[in-house]
């Protein structure tokens, strides 16, 4: 039974259509199925393969993306209410567009996809400065800054990556959180995310979370 | 030959001493007035004159019309456009903020009338009096697929194009591509021979291929419909495009395209052939940390994989304002030397 609705479920998501996806999840929940079997068995799975498809096709198309992160969060988030016991979350992770940059798709994806893998997301919107990423990831106690940036002088300035880096060094908390970064000039130049100071980067929503999720497990014990 | 002739040699295949070879400075203009980029783009003039300079001195074939995309935003009622002192204008205010603006959201009636429309007719009227009979003038114009990203922020436009309301969505694609097509005439008017049609909706980047076809082509379609597709590239923001190459040269009959430097060049050649213009783009964010060496051999790269058998051009990006001026010199240089033609 779950294997016929796994199959359905993960069709939808390749076929970007979310109301067959919805469908899926509302079938198996009245067949009894539980929500934490559907966030564990269905939609986490169904990402992860979704990583699999696009790690050995890295033509899959933005919309997918967008569709997987989207669909995925929806459902996560719906089922989430309906747990018996609060579900342990990985860890914690500050998303926003860098300073002076209003893009906001880049990091609507990524949330999306970190959400769907039980990872906590605080999002700062766009625009949002170096000192109010490292306020936060403090406040919020959060082990990842994840930076979008989809034009070269947003990625590059020095009141955007390269000052969250400089503020982290300063009070001495490197190995507590970690800098992620994302965006079109990172994809142009796969190098860039060095020159910036990050630890990591991803060219896509979906590695995205993987890469984050790695940074959390490596500060988190 | 003119740079004019040169172009029309290189995409219909006829001899001629050399490649084009276009550079897209727009930022830069007001790095060579020592202005601020907002008073920069508020003049026409400015931008005309800081388009002659850099051309004399680089020498390349093509000027650019005064453009930042913000500028169509502007043109349908956006009151803020974030102007950086280190690189590209953002749109800042979103002129559709939720889906009940659609319905309120008008085009203007003309929109060479709106007072945001002068510093482009100042500009082009300058530049086509300096080298319009010499030199390709380039306009830009944003698809009306793509359009909506300004006017509302790229993810819920993405949300709206994927999960309807689609009466919505296709209201807003009208609106757009009558925007469009009054821009496009109002450019062409006003002398621009190069139009760069700006259109990422229509990259398999974005979409499905299937997608395309069905939802994207027809808007397409319908943008283009007045005024032809002799004067226009194919652009996706330089995001690739390879896998519709046929189908935009059979169902729009646009001949040039702007091939992504994240694309397979020969690939994309090979497809066009001698059916059109293939346009071999450089990945000017690499440049700003290459040396003069590194550009010089990537321009030898890229020509020697597209000048065999003509039908190509060479060209640029948006460049970023971090591109060093040695680099832009070493491109230009070097798209010279190896564009030369037997
Ligand atoms: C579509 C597009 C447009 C559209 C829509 C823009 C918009 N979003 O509002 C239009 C045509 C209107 C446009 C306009 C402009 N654009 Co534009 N555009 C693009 C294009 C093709 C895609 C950008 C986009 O929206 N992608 C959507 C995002 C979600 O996709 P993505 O980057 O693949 O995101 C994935 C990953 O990056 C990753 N990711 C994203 N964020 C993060 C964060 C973290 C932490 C991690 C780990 C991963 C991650 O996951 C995402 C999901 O899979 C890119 C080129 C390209 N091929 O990427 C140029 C590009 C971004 N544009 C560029 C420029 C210059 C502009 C303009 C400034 C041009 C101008 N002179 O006016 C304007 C600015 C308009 C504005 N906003 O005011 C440049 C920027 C580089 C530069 N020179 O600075 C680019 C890179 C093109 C280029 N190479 O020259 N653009």
């Amino acid at each position: 039974m779950l294997e016929a609705y796994i199959q359905s479920y993960n069709e939808a998501v390749f076929e970007t259509d979310k109301q067959a996806a919805l469908d899926v999840v509302n079938r198996a929940l009245a067949d009894g199925l539980s929500p934490e079997d559907i966030v564990f068995k269905l939609v986490i799975p169904a990402v992860e393969l979704m990583m699999a498809f696009i790690e050995k096709d890295p033509d899959a198309n933005l919309a997918q993306h967008f569709m997987t992160a989207q669909i995925a969060a929806d459902v996560t988030e719906k089922m989430l209410e309906k747990f018996s016991n609060p579900p342990e979350m990985i860890g914690r992770v500050i998303i926003g567009a860098a300073y002076g940059d209003l893009h906001s798709l880049g990091k609507r994806i990524v949330t999306g996809c970190l959400k769907s893998l039980m990872v906590d997301v605080v999002d700062l919107g766009t625009n949002v400065s170096a000192e109010k990423f490292v306020e936060t990831a403090i406040a919020e106690d959060a082990q990842v800054i994840a930076v979008s940036a989809m034009m070269v002088h947003t990625a590059t300035s020095d009141r955007g990556s390269l000052r969250v880096r400089s503020l982290l060094q300063e009070q001495g908390l490197e190995h507590k959180i970690k800098l992620a970064v994302g965006g079109a000039p990172y994809r142009f130049d796969p190098e860039l995310y060095l020159a910036v100071g990050a630890d990591a980067w991803a060219p896509d929503g979906v590695t995205a979370a993987k890469v984050i999720v790695d940074l959390i497990r490596e500060v988190k014990p | 030959m003119t740079p004019l002739q040169i172009l029309t040699a290189a995409k219909n295949g006829n001899p001629a001493p050399r490649i084009p070879v276009f550079c897209n400075l727009l930022d830069q203009g007001a790095r060579e007035l020592g202005l601020s980029p907002k008073d920069f783009f508020g003049n026409g003039e400015y931008v005309a004159d800081a388009q002659l300079r850099m051309q004399k001195r680089y020498g390349y074939d093509n000027v650019w019309s005064l453009h930042y995309v913000g500028k169509e935003a502007e043109l349908l009622g956006c009151q803020e456009i974030l102007f950086a002192d280190d690189g590209a204008p953002n749109v800042a205010d979103f002129v559709i903020k939720n889906l009940d603006d659609i319905a309120k959201f008008e085009i203007p009636a003309d929109i060479t009338k709106h007072p945001a429309w002068q510093s482009i007719a100042d500009c082009m009227t300058i530049l086509n009096s300096e080298l319009g009979a010499t030199h390709p003038l380039c306009a830009y114009v944003t698809a009306s697929t793509t359009l909506p990203a300004i006017l509302m922020g790229m993810d819920k436009w993405m949300e709206l194009f994927l999960l309807g309301p689609f009466d919505l969505r296709d209201e807003l694609l009208r609106k757009c591509s009558d925007f469009f097509q009054q821009q496009i005439a109002g450019l062409r008017k006003l002398g621009a021979k190069v139009l760069i049609y700006s259109t990422p909706f229509g990259s398999p980047y974005f979409l499905s291929r299937k997608q395309i076809e069905t939802t994207v082509m027809p808007w397409m379609q319908r943008d283009l419909r007045p005024g032809g597709t002799e004067d226009i590239v194919y652009y996706c923001g330089m995001a690739p495009f390879n896998d519709v190459i046929d189908l935009v040269l059979d169902e729009l009959q646009i001949a040039s395209h702007y091939i992504s430097p994240l694309a397979n060049l020969a690939e994309a050649k090979q497809r066009i052939n001698s059916r059109g213009l293939t346009c071999g783009v450089i990945d000017d964010i690499k440049m700003i940390h290459w040396s003069e060496a590194q550009t010089r051999a990537e321009v030898k790269r890229i020509i020697e994989i597209g000048k065999t058998g003509g039908h190509f051009l060479f060209g640029t990006g948006v460049m970023p304002l971090a591109v060093p001026e040695t680099n832009i010199r070493a491109m230009i240089d070097a798209a010279f030397e190896y564009g030369r033609l037997p």
